[in-house]
Parts: C-alpha cells; sequence; structure tokens
C-alpha cells in the first residue's frame, strides 16, 4: 500500500501529466501518447526494480546488524556479571537506587498510594535521599542534588592545527560561491539565511549526466517504437534534457554496447601499456611527475607552499661539473681504474670488444637478461625523439599485435614472484636499476603487478580446475582465461616447439582432454626450473617476444647484445652534467644496479670515440649519445665563461638596487608584490614577468646572474646586517647565503667546523626566519581577553619572536571568510602582499593569538624570505620572560572593529562585540 | 546536494500509520523551567535497561522507569557552574564495569559522573566551545566521542581521562559538528555532521594503536601525544542545510537536516581513494513540521523503529528496516506543544520517552 503511494508521488514528480491517452492509433506511427504509455512502463519497471533493491539492501543490512546488536547485548549483559561478585551494598549506588525506587513504589501501595503531588522546589528542598514518585500528571519529582565542582572553562576557539610554515589553500577549503548558513545567537532558533550580498547564489545547475536507468530507458523506447522526432521529444520531455542529447546519447549507447566485448581485453591490454610505458621511457618522460610534483624552491615533494605542477623554470645558466678531489682509488670492483689495470694500457676497442662481452658476468643481471626486448623497446624510443608519430604508431602496432604474447609475458613476470623468492629477485633486477634513480617509476611497476596479482587471484577464485602448484594454478588460470578469450590455435604449435611456453599447458590441458601425462610432468619440471632460475627463463621468454616483435617491427640485428637503455643513456648525460667525466661517480650515483664503473667508462670512451672517428660500430643509440654529449660540452665550457663575467661584473652599483630603493618608498602604502620566478633564458627584458610584476628577480628565476632586475644581497660585515644599512634588511628581505656575499651562520657550537668564511668573523643576524630561530612562545589565558601569547625567555629589541603562519588564500576568498569571521567577531586575517592574504583561523601558529594593543610590545612585519613572503613577529622593546605579546593590528582605519579604533582605550580583539562592516584584516 | 536520477528514487515512507503498536501517554513529570535538550535510556549495561537520564540547564538527572508509567527519581545532579546548559549526554561505563553517565554542553566541559558512587569521576576540558553530542562505543564503552562547535570531533578513554584523538584539521569540519555517532560494528569508524552541511565518516584504523596505548596510560593525561585525524574517508553532502542528527543504520547511515525528513543512505567509498566516494539515497522517512535544527531521534536498542519529535510536539515512531518504511504511530497530546530536542526508546520499543523544550518529560507506552 506504502509503495503504490509513494510510487505515485515520485512520477508525479519527475515526469509532466502524460498528455490524455487517447487509445491506440496507428500502429507504424506513434503519438505522443504511446510513447508516453511505453516511457510510463518501463519506468514504473525501473522504479520497481529500484524498490526491490533497495528492499534487498536492507534485508542484507538488516541480518548483519541484528547479529551486531546482538552481540552489544551480551555485552552488555556480561558487564552485570562481572561487577555482581565484587558489588556490596554500597559499591553501585546506582543499583541502590533502582532498587530503592522500585521498594518506595510498593511501599507507596501498600499505603494506600499516598500521592506526593504537592509542590518540590527545583533547588535542594529534599536534604534526604528518599525517592519520590510522581505519577500520572502528577507534580515534579526531587532528591538531594549532587553538586558538580565547578571546572574552570576555556576561552573559547576553533580546533585549529599548527603550522610551522605558511600554506597555499586547496581547492576545497574556498567559501567562495558557497552558500552558508548562519543562524542568529540572539533568537537561537529558525533563523537560517543565506548570505546573498554579492555571492550569487548559484542555482546548482548540475550537469545533467546520463545514468545508466536512463540509458535503459532510451535504449528500450527506441527500440520499441522506433527512432523518431516524436519519440526523441517525449523522451526528452520526460527525462528534462535535450532531444540532441538523447539522440547523442543512444548511439553512444549502441556503440558502447557493440564495444562492450573488447572492453574486456581492453582492458587487460590497458595494464600491459602501464608496465611497458616505463621501459620505453626515456628520463624526461620519467621525470614527468618528478616535474609536477617536486617543489624547486622548498626541494620537497608535494610542496604545500608552492603547490604542484608549478611553472618549471630552467636555469640559463648551468653549473659546472662537480670536481671532487680523486684520491685515485678505486670505487669498487667494477672500478674502471681496477679493469684498466688488469688489461695493461687498453685500448679503446679493447675497451669496446669488453663491454660487449661483460654483460654477461656484470652485477646487474636484469638489464642484460633482458637485453633484447629491451633493445627492441629502446630503439623504438629513441626513434620516437626523431620521429615521434611515426614510432608511436608502431609502439600501438607492437601493443596491439603482439598484446597475446605481452600479456603472457606479464603474467609470466608477476606470477613466479607470487610463489618464489628468487623471482622477487628478478623483479627488484628489473626495475631495481630505476628504483634508485627514480624510485616513483619501480613503485608504479610494483602497483601494476600489484593490479596483476589482484587480477590474478581473482581469476584463480572463478577457476577451480585441477591444481598442483598454486603458483602454477594462478599462472595458468590467468593464462587460460586470457587464451580462451585470444582462441589462438598457433599456441598449441608452439607448445610443441618450445618448453618455455608451458603457460598454454593449462590451455591444452584443458582443451584438449587427451593430454599426454608425460608432457604434462616435462612441464611441470620445466615450472621447476622456472622458479629455480627465473632470469634463465625471462631471457627466453623476451626471446620468445623478439620472435612476435621482430616479425612485425623488428628490423635491428641481434649483434648489439647489450645495448644501452634508453634511460641509461639519459641518466648518464645528467651524471656528465653533474659529475663530469667521472665514471665512478656516474655509475654510483646515478647508473648504480645498471651498469657497473667499467662499463660507464668504456661507454664514456666509445662515445669519445665515435666523436672523433665517427666510428660506426652499428650501435645507432651510440652515434645519438654522443650527438648530445658533444653539445652538452660545449654548451658547459660557455658557460664557464659566462661565470667569470659574473664575477667581474659583481658591483655595489649594480641596476638592481635602483628599482629596490624605489620599491622600499613605494611600499609604504602599498603592498608587496607577490613574486613568481621568470623563466627568461637571456637577461631579462622587457617580456621578463619579474620586470612586469615589479619585483625582484630572485635565485630561482631562470634568467642568468647578471640580470639587471636581480637582487643582488648585501656586503655587510660587522654591522651583521641589523640595521637598514644592510641593503637586505632595507629592502625588507632576509639574507640568502646563496646570493649575499658575507652571510653565513655558525653551526652548533663550531666543534663541526664552520663555513668558509668570507669577509670578517661576523654571524649574520637577519636569516632568523629562514633558520626557524624563534623564541618559545606559550599559548595561555589572557590578562585581557580570551587567549593570549606569553613569551618565556626575555627577549632584547628587535628580537624576532616567531612567524605569524596560516592559510595562503586570495583576496577575494579572504573577503568572504571575513565576513564569515565578522559574525564570530574573531579574525585572523593578516595582508600578506597583493596577492595572498594570510589566514590563521584554522592553520597558524601560536602567535595568532597574541592580542591587538594601540601600545605594543611586539610589531609585525613582512619579510621576503628567499623568494616568499612572510610575516615576522618582533619585539618592539625589552619584553621580559612571561609577558604577554601584543602587536598593533593596523587594521585600515575604516575597516576596523570597534576594538581597534583609535581612540579607544581598549586593548583586546575580543572584549566588544560589534561586527564591523567591511572585513577587518591585520596589516603589518 | 545528492541528487536522486532516474532509478535512483529512494522509498519514501507514506505518512499513514500502520499502527503496529498503539502508544499512550502514561506519564509526565516536569522538571523545570529550563528545556532539556537530551534524554537517554542505559544500553550499556543490562542491569540499568529501565534507567534513563535527562539533562538540561545545569541539571544532569537520573530516572527509573517503573511499571504502571511510573518514573522514579534516582540521582540529581547540579552543575556548580550557573551558566552551563548541557546539550547532551551518553551513558557509558568503565573497564570494571561502573556506570557512567557523561554530559556536555555549552561550557565545552565534559563531565563524566560515577552514577555507582555520586561523584564526578572526571571533567575533560579542551573542547574551545559548546560540546553538541556525546556518544559512547558499544563495543568498547569506555570510550566516548563528542562532536563540539569548535568544529572537532574528539575521542575520549573515560578510564584514563585522554583525550586520544581529535578528528579536525584540512579534512575537517567547516562549522559547529552537532551530531556523531560509532559504527555498530566496525569499531574504526565514526560518522560526524554539523552546520557545515556535510556527513563525514572518519576511520580511525591508522591510529588505533593510540586507542590502544590509552587504556594503558600512566603518565598525565595531558602528555598523551594526542593525534589530529585530518582526513575523512568520506564527506557526503546528502542535505543542503544543517545536519543536526546522524546514526548508523549497519552499514547504512541515517541523518536528519531541517527539511523534515530523515534519508536513509548508503556510502559507497572506494577503498583506494579516500575521500571520494558517492552517495546512494535509499530511504526517507518523512517528519512533517521538522524544519528547525537541534531536534534528534533515537532508536531502540536493536534499530527497528526510531522516534523522533517535532516543533509542535508530536512524535512519528518509524520503522526502521523495512522498505518502504512504515510509520507505525503519531503521537500527540494536547498539552504537548514545545519542541520536542530528543526523544528515548526503550530496549524494545515499548516505551518512548520525550524530552521538551518546556522541560517536560513524557512518558508513552505501548497499550496490548
Amino acid at each position: 500500500m506504502a509503495s503504490k503511494a509513494s510510487s505515485s508521488a515520485s512520477e508525479c514528480k519527475s515526469e509532466p501529466p502524460p498528455p490524455q491517452q487517447d487509445g491506440g492509433d496507428g500502429e507504424g506511427n506513434c503519438t505522443p501518447s504511446d510513447v508516453m504509455t511505453i516511457i510510463d512502463s518501463l519506468k514504473k519497471q525501473v522504479f520497481s526494480d529500484r524498490c526491490t533493491y533497495i528492499k534487498k539492501r536492507i534485508e542484507e543490512n538488516k541480518q548483519k546488524l541484528s547479529s551486531m546488536t546482538q552481540l552489544v547485548h551480551n555485552l552488555s549483559k556480561v558487564r552485570r556479571n562481572s561487577s555482581d561478585p565484587s558489588s556490596d551494598l554500597d559499591a553501585n549506588l546506582l543499583s541502590r537506587r533502582q532498587d530503592d525506587a522500585l521498594c518506595t513504589v510498593n511501599s507507596l501501595e501498600q499505603s494506600g498510594g499516598e500521592k506526593d503531588s504537592g509542590s518540590c522546589q527545583e533547588e535542594s528542598s529534599y536534604a534526604s535521599s528518599t525517592v519520590l514518585i510522581g505519577n500520572n500528571f502528577g507534580g515534579k519529582n526531587g532528591v538531594r542534588l549532587i553538586k558538580l565542582l565547578e571546572v574552570p572553562k576555556l576561552p573559547p576557539y576553533t580546533t585549529w592545527i599548527f603550522l610551522d610554515r605558511n600554506q597555499i589553500m586547496t581547492e576545497d577549503q574556498s567559501v567562495v560561491g558557497r552558500r552558508r548558513i548562519y543562524y542568529d545567537q540572539n533568537c537561537g532558533e529558525a533563523l537560517i539565511c543565506s548570505d546573498s550580498e554579492d555571492d550569487f547564489v548559484e542555482d546548482e545547475e548540475e550537469k545533467k549526466d546520463f545514468a545508466s536507468n536512463e540509458d535503459f530507458l532510451i535504449r528500450m523506447t527506441i527500440e520499441q517504437v522506433g527512432l523518431s522526432d516524436v519519440v526523441l521529444d517525449t523522451l526528452a520531455q520526460n527525462l528534462e534534457k535535450n532531444s540532441v542529447d538523447i539522440k547523442g546519447r543512444f548511439e553512444n549507447v549502441l556503440k558502447r554496447e557493440n564495444s562492450e566485448e573488447c572492453d574486456k581485453n581492453g582492458e587487460a591490454e590497458a595494464d600491459v601499456r602501464v608496465e611497458e610505458a616505463f621501459v620505453e621511457k626515456d628520463l624526461e618522460a620519467a621525470l614527468d611527475s618528478f616535474d609536477n610534483l617536486f617543489c624547486r624552491r622548498c626541494l620537497v615533494f608535494d610542496c604545500r607552499l608552492h603547490g604542484c605542477s608549478q611553472d618549471l623554470v630552467f636555469p640559463a645558466e648551468k653549473q659546472h661539473p662537480w670536481i671532487n678531489s680523486d684520491d685515485g682509488s678505486p670505487c669498487g670492483i667494477h672500478c674502471y681504474r681496477l679493469a684498466s689495470k688488469s688489461e695493461s694500457t687498453a685500448t679503446t676497442n679493447s675497451h669496446m670488444a669488453h663491454e660487449h662481452e661483460e654483460p654477461t658476468h656484470s652485477a646487474a643481471s636484469a638489464g642484460a637478461q633482458l637485453s633484447p626486448r629491451k633493445k627492441i623497446k629502446g630503439s623504438v624510443g629513441r626513434r620516437a625523439k626523431s620521429h615521434q608519430s611515426e614510432s608511436a604508431s608502431s609502439n600501438a602496432k607492437v601493443v596491439s599485435e603482439s598484446s597475446e604474447s605481452d600479456m603472457r609475458n606479464n603474467q609470466d613476470s608477476t606470477s613466479p614472484q607470487l610463489s618464489s623468492s628468487p623471482s622477487k629477485n628478478k623483479l627488484r633486477g628489473k626495475c631495481g636499476a630505476r628504483k634508485k634513480t627514480n624510485k616513483r617509476v619501480a613503485e608504479r611497476v610494483l602497483i601494476c603487478i600489484k593490479k596483476k596479482q589482484k587480477k590474478m587471484i581473482q581469476s584463480d577464485a572463478d577457476s577451480i580446475v585441477s591444481g598442483s602448484l598454486v603458483a602454477r594454478d594462478m599462472k595458468l588460470r590467468s593464462d587460460t582465461r586470457n587464451d580462451n578469450k585470444n582462441s589462438s590455435s598457433s599456441m598449441t604449435n608452439k607448445i610443441m616447439k618450445s618448453p618455455t611456453i608451458r603457460n598454454n599447458r593449462k590451455k591444452t590441458v584443458q582443451q584438449l582432454d587427451n593430454m599426454n601425462p608425460k608432457f604434462d610432468e616435462a612441464e611441470h619440471d620445466d615450472i621447476c626450473e622456472t622458479s629455480k632460475e627465473p632470469s634463465a627463463t625471462d631471457g627466453d621468454e623476451s626471446e620468445r617476444k623478439e620472435e612476435f616483435v621482430d616479425e612485425n617491427i623488428c628490423k635491428h640485428d641481434k649483434a648489439d647484445s647489450k645495448p644501452w637503455k634508453v634511460i641509461e643513456q639519459s641518466l648518464f648525460l645528467k651524471g656528465v652534467e653533474i659529475f663530469g667525466r667521472n665514471s665512478c661517480l656516474i655509475a654510483r650515483n646515478l647508473l648504480c644496479g645498471m651498469k657497473t664503473c667499467v662499463e660507464v667508462f668504456q661507454y664514456m670512451n666509445n662515445i669519445q670515440d665515435n666523436s672523433t672517428y665517427r666510428a660506426t660500430d652499428g650501435a645507432i643509440s651510440l652515434v645519438e649519445g654522443h650527438g648530445k654529449v658533444s653539445e652538452l660540452r660545449t654548451r658547459s665550457r660557455f658557460l664557464r665563461r659566462r661565470g667569470r663575467v659574473r664575477r667581474l661584473k659583481y658591483t655595489w652599483k649594480s641596476a638592481g638596487y635602483h628599482s629596490i630603493r624605489k620599491r622600499i618608498t613605494e611600499r609604504k602604502d602599498q603592498p608587496c608584490r607577490q613574486y613568481n620566478p621568470c623563466g627568461c633564458q637571456s637577461a631579462c627584458g622587457k617580456q621578463c614577468r619579474c620586470l612586469l610584476n615589479g619585483t625582484c628577480c630572485e635565485k630561482y628565476c631562470g634568467c642568468p646572474k647578471i640580470c639587471k632586475n636581480r637582487f643582488r644581497g648585501c656586503h655587510c660585515a660587522k654591522s651583521q646586517c641589523r640595521s637598514r644599512q644592510c641593503p637586505c634588511f632595507a629592502a625588507d628581505r632576509e639574507c640568502d647565503p646563496d646570493v649575499c656575499r658575507n652571510c653565513w651562520v655558525g653551526c652548533g657550537d663550531g666543534t663541526l667546523g664552520g663555513p668558509n668564511q668570507r669577509g670578517d668573523n661576523y654571524e649574520c643576524r637577519n636569516m632568523k626566519l629562514l633558520l626557524k630561530q624563534r623564541q618559545r612562545v606559550l599559548l595561555g589565558r589572557s590578562d585581557v581577553s580570551g587567549w593570549g601569547a606569553f613569551l618565556k625567555n626575555s627577549v632584547g629589541k628587535h628580537e624576532y619572536l616567531g612567524e605569524y603562519t596560516g592559510e595562503l588564500i586570495s583576496h577575494r576568498e579572504a573577503d568572504k571568510r571575513g565576513k564569515i569571521y565578522d559574525r564570530e567577531n574573531s579574525s585572523f586575517l593578516f595582508n600578506l602582499n597583493d596577492q595572498f592574504v594570510l589566514d590563521a583561523y584554522r592553520k597558524g601558529d601560536k602567535l595568532k593569538f597574541a592580542n591587538h594593543s594601540p601600545d605594543p610590545n611586539c610589531y609585525a612585519k613582512v619579510i621576503m624570505v628567499a623568494g616568499d613572503h612572510r610575516v615576522g613577529i618582533f619585539a618592539k622593546e625589552r619584553i621580559s620572560a612571561g609577558e604577554e605579546l601584543f602587536y598593533d593590528y593596523r587594521y585600515e582605519p575604516d575597516r576596523a572593529p570597534a576594538w581597534a579604533r583609535k581612540p579607544e582605550s581598549s586593548v583586546s580583539k575580543k572584549d566588544e562585540s560589534q561586527p564591523s562592516s567591511g572585513r577587518a584584516k591585520k596589516l603589518a | 546536494m545528492a541528487k536522486s536520477g532516474l532509478g535512483c528514487e529512494p522509498a519514501v515512507g507514506s505518512l499513514t500509520a500502520s499502527r503496529k503498536r498503539e502508544y499512550k501517554v502514561s506519564n509526565r513529570v516536569h522538571e523545570g523551567k529550563r528545556p532539556l535538550y537530551a534524554i537517554a535510556f542505559n544500553f550499556i549495561d543490562a542491569r540499568y535497561y529501565d534507567i534513563f537520564a535527562t539533562v538540561g540547564g545545569n541539571r544532569v538527572t537520573v530516572y527509573r522507569c517503573l511499571e504502571g508509567g511510573l518514573i522514579a527519581v534516582l540521582q540529581a545532579y547540579v552543575d556548580e557552574e550557573k551558566d552551563e546548559s548541557f546539550y547532551t549526554l551518553s551513558w557509558a561505563c568503565d573497564i570494571d564495569g561502573t556506570p557512567f553517565l557523561v554530559a556536555g554542553g555549552s561550557n565545552g566541559i565534559i563531565r563524566v559522573i560515577n552514577a555507582g558512587t555520586e561523584k564526578i569521576h572526571k571533567s575533560f576540558v579542551g573542547h574551545g566551545d559548546s560540546v553538541n553530542e556525546i556518544r559512547t562505543q558499544a563495543l568498547k564503552p569506555s570510550l566516548v566521542v563528542s562532536a563540539s562547535k569548535d568544529e572537532s570531533v574528539r575521542l575520549w578513554n573515560l578510564h584514563t581521562g585522554i583525550c586520544i584523538l581529535i578528528f579536525a584539521g584540512a579534512g575537517g569540519h567547516r562549522n559547529e559538528v552537532l551530531s556523531v555517532d560509532f559504527h555498530p560494528s566496525d569499531i574504526y569508524r565514526i560518522a560526524s555532521c554539523g552546520m557545515d552541511n556535510t556527513v563525514r565518516i572518519w576511520s580511525m584504523k591508522e591510529f588505533w594503536t593510540y586507542v590502544e596505548k590509552s587504556f594503558t596510560w600512566t603518565d598525565l593525561p595531558s602528555k598523551f601525544p594526542t593525534k589530529y585525524v585530518q582526513f575523512p574517508v568520506f564527506i557526503a553532502s546528502v542535505h543542503c542545510n544543517y545536519v543536526d542528527c546522524t546514526r548508523w543504520l549497519g552499514d547504512f547511515v541515517l541523518s536528519k537536516s531541517v527539511d523534515n525528513e530523515i534519508v536513509l543512505w548508503e556510502p559507497k567509498t572506494k577503498e583506494q581513494s579516500p575521500g571520494e566516494g558517492a552517495v546512494d539515497i535509499l530511504q526517507k522517512y518523512p517528519v512533517p513540521e521538522c524544519d528547525i535544527w537541534f531536534i534528534k531521534f533515537s532508536c531502540d536498542f536493536h534499530y527497528n523503529s526510531a522516534a523522533i519529535g517535532n516543533r509542535e510536539g508530536k512524535i512519528f515512531v518509524w520503522e526502521l528496516q523495512s522498505s518502504p518504511p512504515g510509520l507505525i504511530a503519531r503521537l500527540s497530546h494536547a498539552q504537548c506543544k514545545s519542541p520536542i530536542r530528543q526523544t528515548a526508546m526503550s530496549f524494545d520499543g515499548s516505551t518512548i520517552l520525550s524530552c521538551c523544550e518546556d522541560g517536560s518529560i513524557w512518558r508513552w507506552d505501548t497499550v496490548s
């Protein structure tokens, strides 16, 4: 009964009243009403399906829940038992009173139900512990009141998170464009209004996506009555959508159904592709996520201050390769020094010959084992550089044409891992090389493998056929799964051909029942072999792979048995960039587990040879690699020269200063400008965004150091950068040891040795924020109002106390939030610069609790620290230990709340609760 | 706001009462002038299934439901702080089974009263503003969670007096938290809701070691390394106004906003990507004239039925676990006119208590 009622209700809601039902007209043509009836019936079907679904779900849930409540019920009974033995009479007053109550009732009943409906006073008029019973509509009851001793309550606050450094607001924290409901504390109830002053409350124009049920409706209707405008219109009307959309959707639905079967295969292929991705990737591609996630300013991943996907700024000047003090001792057993010793006057050629033989014995097993395959991949990748489109298509070809084999290969690489530990090594060998330098890649491999494992476990679960070894089964079953899909007869041939294709055995077992037991046994051995020597089988595997691939695209000769993978080559090039031609360091730091020092050395020489003789050894890769290196070398030479120039031109009177000074004077009434590094590759001109924005170039800019817009830092020594004589200090910047000439700090007590002391023996005192040399601040009950910040130790004048940290939000956001905070009459907003406002409401530092005072003992100052604006709180005078900290919030005069207005003597920020108009933000 | 497309419509209960059970007023107690905000039976200890407590103003009162509609006062506590206004209470017990009564209110101090000794056991200071709801973990009844105006939900150990976890921060509520509830079987899971119109589901699985540690902590409670749980596993936007009451119904969630209905929905969380997920609204239980906030519903021990009062002093008793939902009874009395803030259903649902804004407690019993 109820269901009918509700069903009709919801139908009425979702559709306009159907046009009059004027019976069946013709057969071929359908009137809207016909269509309507069909739609209605379909809708009813959908609806009843839904009802059954809900019913089912609730029934399931009920079963679960009832067992749960039963358990809790038992637990509550146990409580009685456990405490019963120890319960003497006065152990539990609740029990006693419970019994007392019953006794009283009984006695009352005995005494003829004398009523106590007299008036009871609220307060402790009943000193005894007698229990009074009020009966139907009787008066109040009373017992002795038990007093709960007063506990001092805390001043109100909103739970907040401590922030060590500022964070940029994440998108989901924005309140802009969101409706917020307020309630009036005074009216208490029922006052729920939306803040509609400026932000248009969007009428939640939600994207009308097609749900699966709508698809069903569309498809069924069109199938029944055919595709015509009438039908489409009626459907559109019903689904509250555009008829064109409906048509498009219908086509989509059909398309999708056709491709559904392919999808299953596609899914498997997708995984394959993922794995192959890193094999083919060159360094640049592998670094993609590094570029996106790594903050080059803070040198951390997932920087909360500067965010992900920052603009990449590549410095125009490269650093010189690192020249270490080489002690000449070999770096390890594979060091080129040892190799060259043993071979005495080794020529380059012999090196090369050596190189070709080395791989089989080298420690880095995986690279070698996989080499035939890798080689192909590598060459594909390499070609991708020059003929991107072509290789892309050929890649696709590899994937599609040899997908079958690929799949097998995948299973091969994963399934042994499940069972045996040696295979784990194999895996590690395979990706371990890259792991060191690019962990993420390795992780992805692992994830992908894990995914596959899951899948396989699944497939294992649903097909329970004969099984001997678990691992084997798994492998086989997943194989069968794939094989069934692919249904290739050629497979069987291959089984006969080579034992390596043991994977297919199961399938054959399944498909051909008359399988020879002997053969089975043989295969079993084979498996054992596999687990013992995963590398060997893998080699086989890849060889087999090569067969496939060869047929398709590979035209490279097999002679080059040990090529350098693309990623190895690029890592090598990076290494040359960083360490110069030092094979020990390159091998250890970048190619660890991939190539040995000797190999690197040989490769390096080989390239050099090529560059000299243009020798053709058949290795295409080397030629290309050479090209890169030589290019790099010329560039670095060029840079070195530039570097010298820089030193010469470094003078006090560089152009950078003028703009700074100007800005200092300008700054008085203008907020500071947010700095964003420019990517200028030559000296910054009119296009430079720093220049356009009115900021100096900083060390994070791409521009060369001679850039005229750069801030030059200071040369202070004796003054220790504590006065306006220091250009950094004067510009409200902290000194930066990277930029300033003489600014340095000692480490610890100096026992570890100080840094290279340039200039005199004076420590810079203008790096406190950078070095987080803050004072201990305590949070306590303010003498004035609410919470307050107190100083633990006494400090002198102008001493740095700490940083006012918070969420970095835009001004627009701040305006909106300010309105919300004004209602609560507590604001933690702080104007930082032209782009950002600091909000310490939910995230911040204890200093956010420092109260306002027109006669403060501290002051706040926006300081540029390493390209970021930060707010430092400094002592305005000598402050002794335990004093409460105050500073002038310096609200803009017209926006200041009542308690912060000048003529008033009130010092707290919370004592007067008169919301101000507009927004109040602290100013530095 | 989760929109229900075609084929995703919830089953909406009809307001014609099935009268499966009939209730009659059997008693009325007037406690005082101050509004009563919470009333609850003790479901934690089987000995005390017939004992209930109310809070209102600075008072906490313990009663017993006797046969024949009688209500006996057992204990009455009064906070010396006159300004205190208790909003919530929950029954709990110590690890040795001593019955505890936990109450909280506008001062933000959680009072743990030992009902066995009639003394204050502990007072938890920590919340930065009023406490709107306290709930007890039925499987470990010395753990309670509290929802507060300070935008946080906190987990406390009554035995040691430790604040174990704070559910707030980057992914936390963005306005007052009004209600919170423990999952009945998944001990790690809680749901909370509040004035930011969302229901958030949290998991403390990764922090469970701290919960265990809190039981054996011997140092000062303030020295305990309280952890912040900053990210919920799921944020559900089911309502578009204040959500003032939420309860788990098995793996489903019951929640109500000020739009005259209780909604039953299924959170479909994704294990891999916390924070994401979908809401499937299964059923709706209409409650007319229930458009003010801070009205809470209650369920009987087995979650078979729920009772909720409304602005006009009426009570709606819904059959929770039938589909479509059926209204068992609609209770009204000529003299009961003021808003009912909370109800309490006895263990088997045979008794329904309601506490009103005008300070009265009404008792309804089934008639056979």
